[in-house]
């Protein structure tokens, strides 16, 4: 009889049993699954959310970083002899359907001591020169633009001519230069400060080709400016001493000083070289600025001018 | 003018300053010109185009006068389509952006002549074509706003 209830209660409440326990661990380990994947989740989502405070931290500081590279490259600049220096955001391009000339629009005006023709320059050279003002932005002629002319002289040979501006993204014209002058392919072309705008010596742009087109008198002379429009974001703005000292000390923030020579009522956009002449630099180096790097943009992407010989 | 019109104007006006600085070349507050014209007193339309008239001089750099004879022109093409076309009808919108993109070729050239400036022609003709396709688009995108301020319920 107890083997009998063995074989038989037993095995019953086996039966009972065991798919309970099988249904209680299934249960239990759902749960427990359930409960851990949830915390998983949990834990998942919050390390998102610290990935994404990074990532945008990572992102802030790489910016700012690129910013303070910029800024050291500004800083580099050292100003002439006579000349102070201040920094200046670009705030905006051409705006607005009269913005019919290529210039860019600054964050320092007139409250800043800027005033017409103050010469703006970046860490490679020459950018352009004020415009037009207001008490707190000004706007800035590029060189690149078309009804710009900047005398020039190049940095080894010492032959002078007028660089022209031929629009965005076209490289520039060299005009009146002789036909016996000597000019080399990427000389440098630096400011000659016959306008008595640009201190002299200041880079403009490198010399991309230089021959003779047709019967003119006058050799057919490219140039590419030392940078890139679209990726300007700090400039310097340059301005002459009244009392004569020695600007090379940085003054960022500093108001600028009133030009002596300034001409109030001279028309921004052209002016005549003044008839004065100034000797070469025998150094042969540009006084303001550290050695220029190529411009941002590679040549390839800078399309020709028409050509129309001066 | 309420508080909702003085904000739509206001917000419309930082929008459109933006926008030009995105698109060089091309007038993104002349729509809105067009739209003060037909809804609002002429009073406000005064005040804004003026508002507007010396942002556009201010920024520009041609010689003053520029922005007064291209919001001139607009009106005098607004009031002159006035008779012939249902002011609000999108196709007198469409003629008048297309007026107004020949408008900035001929202004710039003759702009540039008189003050003996060179400007490169094939950007302007660019700058042209999209004040001629951007017009409308965006007078129907303000209408479609304007229109659906609270105080302006009925007419949705």
């Amino acid at each position: 009889m107890d083997a009998l209830a063995s074989y038989t209660g037993l095995e019953f409440a086996k039966w009972v049993l065991a798919p309970g326990k099988w249904t209680a661990s299934r249960v239990s380990s759902f749960w427990d699954r359930y409960v851990y994947f949830v915390g998983l989740r949990e834990e998942n989502d919050s390390l998102r959310a610290t990935l994404a405070e990074a990532a945008q931290e990572l992102a802030l500081l790489r910016e700012r970083a690129a910013e303070a590279e910029r800024l050291a490259r500004l800083l580099t600049i050292r100003p002439p002899v006579g000349w102070s220096r201040q920094g200046a955001r670009v705030i905006s391009h051409r705006l607005g359907p009269n913005a019919s000339l290529e210039t860019v629009l600054l964050d320092k005006g007139a409250l800043d001591g800027l005033m017409v023709n103050t010469p703006v320059t970046g860490p490679d050279g020459v950018i352009g020169r004020v415009l037009r003002l207001s008490p707190t932005a000004a706007t800035v002629l590029l060189v690149t633009d078309p009804n710009s002319r900047i005398p020039v002289t190049s940095q080894k040979n010492r032959t002078q001519g007028i660089l022209k501006g031929e629009g965005a993204n076209r490289e520039m014209a060299v005009q009146y230069v002789s036909l016996g002058a000597p000019l080399e392919e990427g000389e440098l072309l630096v400011t000659s400060g016959l306008e008595e705008i640009f201190p002299k010596g200041l880079p403009v742009a490198r010399v991309t080709e230089v021959g003779r087109k047709g019967p003119s008198l006058f050799q057919t002379v490219y140039a590419e400016p030392l940078f890139d429009a679209r990726r300007l974001e700090e400039v310097a703005l340059l301005a002459k001493d009244p009392e004569g000292r020695d600007g090379a000390g940085p003054v960022p923030g500093e108001a600028m000083a009133e030009p002596q020579d300034q001409k109030p009522g001279a028309d921004p956009v052209t002016h005549t070289p003044s008839p004065r002449v100034i000797p070469p630099d025998p150094s042969g180096r540009a006084p303001g600025l550290e050695p220029p790097r190529p411009a941002a943009a590679p040549a390839g992407e800078r399309r020709k001018p028409a050509r129309s010989g001066p | 003018m309420n508080i909702p019109a003085i904000l739509f104007w206001s917000l419309f006006t930082v929008a459109g300053i933006w926008l030009q600085g995105a698109i060089p070349g091309v007038d993104f507050l002349a729509p809105g010109l067009v739209l003060c014209l037909q809804e609002e007193k002429w009073t406000v339309s005064a005040w804004l185009g003026l508002a507007w008239l010396f942002i556009q001089e201010g920024t520009g750099s041609l010689a003053f006068g520029t922005g007064l004879l291209w919001y001139g022109a607009l009106v005098g093409l607004y009031y002159f389509g006035h008779w012939l076309f249902e002011a609000k009808n999108f196709l007198f919108m469409f003629i008048l952006g297309l007026s107004l993109g020949v408008l900035h070729l001929v202004l710039s050239h003759v702009m540039a002549v008189l003050q003996d400036w060179t400007l490169p022609a094939d950007r302007v003709l660019v700058e042209g074509l999209l004040q001629a396709l951007i017009f409308p688009v965006e007078w129907g995108l303000i209408y479609l706003i304007y229109n659906h301020l609270p105080e302006n319920s009925h007419a949705v």
